[in-house]
């Protein structure tokens, strides 16, 4: 059984098709990534699979069972579009989200107290949302999301607006809820996230799915065609077109994608024949990134 | 069922424990009973200061009587006069200087007016008060003016040969008594109907926009914070909407308990004042039949889901406060026309214009108990109304829903009728 599973699913808004036959499947325990472009669908994929939308054709199943009223309950949402209410005490939103969830009231109220600790909210759980800063506020509705501890969760970009500490704290939490057997949808545009964090990925654009399966085969189906390289002087070698399809100048690290049959010895050869100073000179698999950009840029050529 | 309780709760205690309800709910009545309580306060003070006057008499025969009447004239403590002396000029070209001598008396403060009977009087010349702040006291004008009318008017008779003790017996006037027939019998009128049914109206025209408003704000504050994705993520629109709906009821009737037990102890209090001060008057029973209290719940009821689904899903329409003035402008509109409009049915409770009117579904809460409250129309009429209500406040619920569930996650610019138009056919 998959925890999550569209069929040739589609959603219009007037002339605007958002969603055009979309089918994907989330293996339970996974932490899979949804990935597009701003106005790909993301968002409007997501609100079908918590019935906020009705999707047009197609089909949804939630662990095994069609959408409906009592799906709901079975997942964590965390929108894009953060809000929680402003002038309630942290304790009474976070109860109140709880129990719309289905956990009965005095339930509600010792799981946010223990993750309101965990949370290092503790200290502000009678004090009003309003009074939060804005990284505490991202906390507290964090913890809605997950205060039912469902089988799966959704967090659309659950990083942004989190400094470092509070950013490892959310995400041992979430590698804490996977292994526990929750499976964690995660919808971003922080592809090192997704390198790191995620076993699948889906990438849609326009509203279709345009790269799905197993992050790790994918990328190997790209193969290394990536030269990672650190230098310093003369940069001339990284102009051998014949050679190189394009350059992405990271600063201190320039990332080049060969051509199909290119022979990176070419360019070691070109790059000390032309007086650079090599620290680094790495072939790898492309970048998440790279993939993502060719195959939206691609689609629009 | 569950999750519509919990938002019901939510929504009435995060409102009943604001700042604004305890200070409306406590402050209102206060500010209400202070405008009429004030007033009264005060003007009992004023009249006790006795103005100090002179009469100058060129007819030299009324100042007498009206000395008597203005001294004695002493129903709650002193008089609001007291003639200190009266001046008769010898002849009338000593009165200018008498009138020069008065004015230096008021200007030193030894006097605080004067009162001037010119000589033709008789004939309708009018007397003249002279004093620093002639406009003063309203009733002290009063008083003022009958004392020299009476003492004219007698003076006058007295002339024709009728000899007259006091003037008030003699043209005082009959009262003509109004009686309601209805089918329980007959109760004297002495605006009590009136009164009933222009504070039931006023009631309902009140609480319609109040509330109305009320969910309207309720539902706009959750869209533009965004809670509203969280929300709907939780359990389905109409859930959502419903409890907003039922919670701000619940708020009011909150309210309207609190000011009915307020007023009632208030009024049993009253009249105990009242049959205390001035015992054996009658005051107006105000007859209330039970069955106007159940048709009151049922249109304050049915009025307000038509009203606050159509505020709500008008709320959901905008996303600040600014569109939400503009789009709840319909809604008022009606509530306020229905409401001008019992002028009409005032008028002619059963006239025809009166009858389909009250069976308009907006207007019906408001006309429809004016009309029962005033003279009450054939049950059919009332059924007919209830029922015309009930079927278009169940179609205005379900399309205001369906207008909500679209318009909560639409930011932007505020739809058109044509957008509405599809809005309600999304799936």
């Amino acid at each position: 059984m998959d925890a999550l599973l569209l069929e040739q699913v589609s959603k219009r808004f007037d002339t605007v098709t958002a969603v055009d036959t979309l089918s994907l499947r989330v293996k339970q325990g996974a932490v899979f990534g949804l990935l597009g472009p701003n106005g790909a669908g993301k968002t409007t994929t997501l609100r079908m699979v918590m019935r906020i939308l009705i999707p047009d054709d197609g089909t949804i199943q939630v662990l095994g069972q069609p959408v409906s009223d009592r799906t709901q309950d079975l997942i964590g949402y965390l929108p894009e579009e953060r809000g929680i209410y402003q002038r309630m005490k942290v304790r009474e939103a976070l109860v109140f989200l709880g129990a719309l969830k289905g956990l009965s009231e005095s339930e509600s109220a010792q799981r946010v107290r223990r993750w309101l600790e965990r949370m290092e909210l503790a200290a502000w759980s009678e004090k009003k949302i309003i009074d939060l800063s804005k990284g505490m506020q991202q906390k507290a509705q964090f913890i809605g999301a997950i205060i039912h501890e469902p089988p799966i969760l959704i967090l659309d970009e659950p990083f942004t607006g989190l400094d470092p500490i509070n950013a490892v704290l959310v995400k041992d939490i979430m590698l804490e809820l996977r292994d526990k057997g929750s499976t964690i949808i995660l919808s971003t545009h922080r592809m090192e996230q997704v390198e790191m964090m995620c076993d699948s990925i889906c990438l849609i654009n326009k509203g279709r799915s345009v790269l799905d399966g197993e992050l790790r085969a994918i990328k190997q189906s790209y193969g290394k065609n990536t030269l990672r390289i650190e230098y310093t002087g003369d940069g001339d070698f990284l102009n051998l077109t014949a050679l190189i399809e394009n350059v992405n100048r990271y600063g201190a690290v320039v990332e080049a994608k060969l051509r199909p049959g290119a022979d990176p010895q070419e360019i070691l050869k070109a790059a000390l024949a032309g007086g650079a100073r090599i620290s680094r000179f790495e072939l790898i698999e492309p970048p998440l990134n790279d993939i993502f950009i060719e195959k939206v840029a691609g689609g629009h050529a | 069922m569950r999750k519509i309780w919990l938002v019901i709760k939510r929504e009435y205690l995060v409102r009943v424990r604001t700042k604004g309800f305890i200070i409306g709910t406590i402050a209102l009545p206060l500010l209400a009973v202070g405008l009429f309580v004030i007033p009264v306060i005060v003007a009992k003070r004023q009249t006790t200061q006795t103005q100090k006057i002179a009469i100058l008499d060129e007819t030299g025969t009324l100042a007498p009587a009206i000395t008597q009447k203005l001294n004695q004239k002493a129903i709650r403590g002193q008089p609001a006069f007291r003639v200190e002396r009266t001046l008769t000029p010898p002849a009338p070209s000593d009165a200018a200087d008498l009138r020069k001598e008065l004015h230096a008396e008021i200007n030193d403060g030894r006097l605080d007016g004067y009162l001037l009977l010119p000589k033709d009087i008789r004939d309708g010349k009018s007397a003249e008060f002279y004093s620093k702040n002639p406009a003063g006291n309203l009733m002290d004008l009063g008083t003022l003016r009958r004392a020299v009318s009476d003492a004219v008017v007698v003076w006058r008779l007295k002339e024709h040969g009728i000899q007259v003790d006091k003037l008030s017996d003699l043209i005082k006037g009959v009262e003509v008594s109004f009686i309601k027939v209805t089918r329980e019998g007959e109760v004297e009128e002495k605006g009590q109907t009136f009164m009933v049914a222009i504070s039931l109206a006023m009631v309902l025209y009140i609480s319609l926009i109040v509330y109305g408003v009320m969910t309207m704000r309720s539902v706009l504050e959750e869209k533009t914070t965004r809670v509203v994705e969280v929300l709907v993520s939780s359990l389905q629109p109409y859930q959502l909407l419903m409890g907003k709906i039922l919670g701000v009821a619940a708020v009011g009737f909150t309210q309207y308990l609190i000011w009915t037990i307020c007023g009632g102890l208030l009024a049993g209090y009253g009249s105990a004042m009242a049959a205390a001060l001035s015992p054996g008057a009658s005051v107006p029973r105000i007859n209330v039949p039970p069955s106007m209290l159940v048709y009151l719940v049922i249109f304050y009821l049915t009025g307000y889901f038509l009203y606050a689904s159509l505020y709500a899903a008008a709320g959901s329409m905008v996303s600040s406060d600014e569109e939400a003035q503009q789009v709840q402008m319909p809604m008022t509109l009606l509530i306020v026309v229905s409401f001008m409009l019992f002028t009409v049915i005032m008028r002619n409770p059963n006239s025809t214009t009166a009858v389909v009117l009250s069976l308009i579904p907006f207007f019906a809460p408001i006309l429809m108990i004016l009309r029962i409250a005033l003279q009450t129309p054939p049950f059919w009429q009332i059924a007919l109304s209830i029922a015309l209500t009930i079927a278009t406040t169940l179609g205005i619920v379900k399309i205001s829903a369906r207008i909500y569930r679209v318009g909560i996650l639409m930011y932007g610019k505020r739809p058109s009728l044509v957008e509405l138009w599809r809005w309600l056919r999304y799936t």
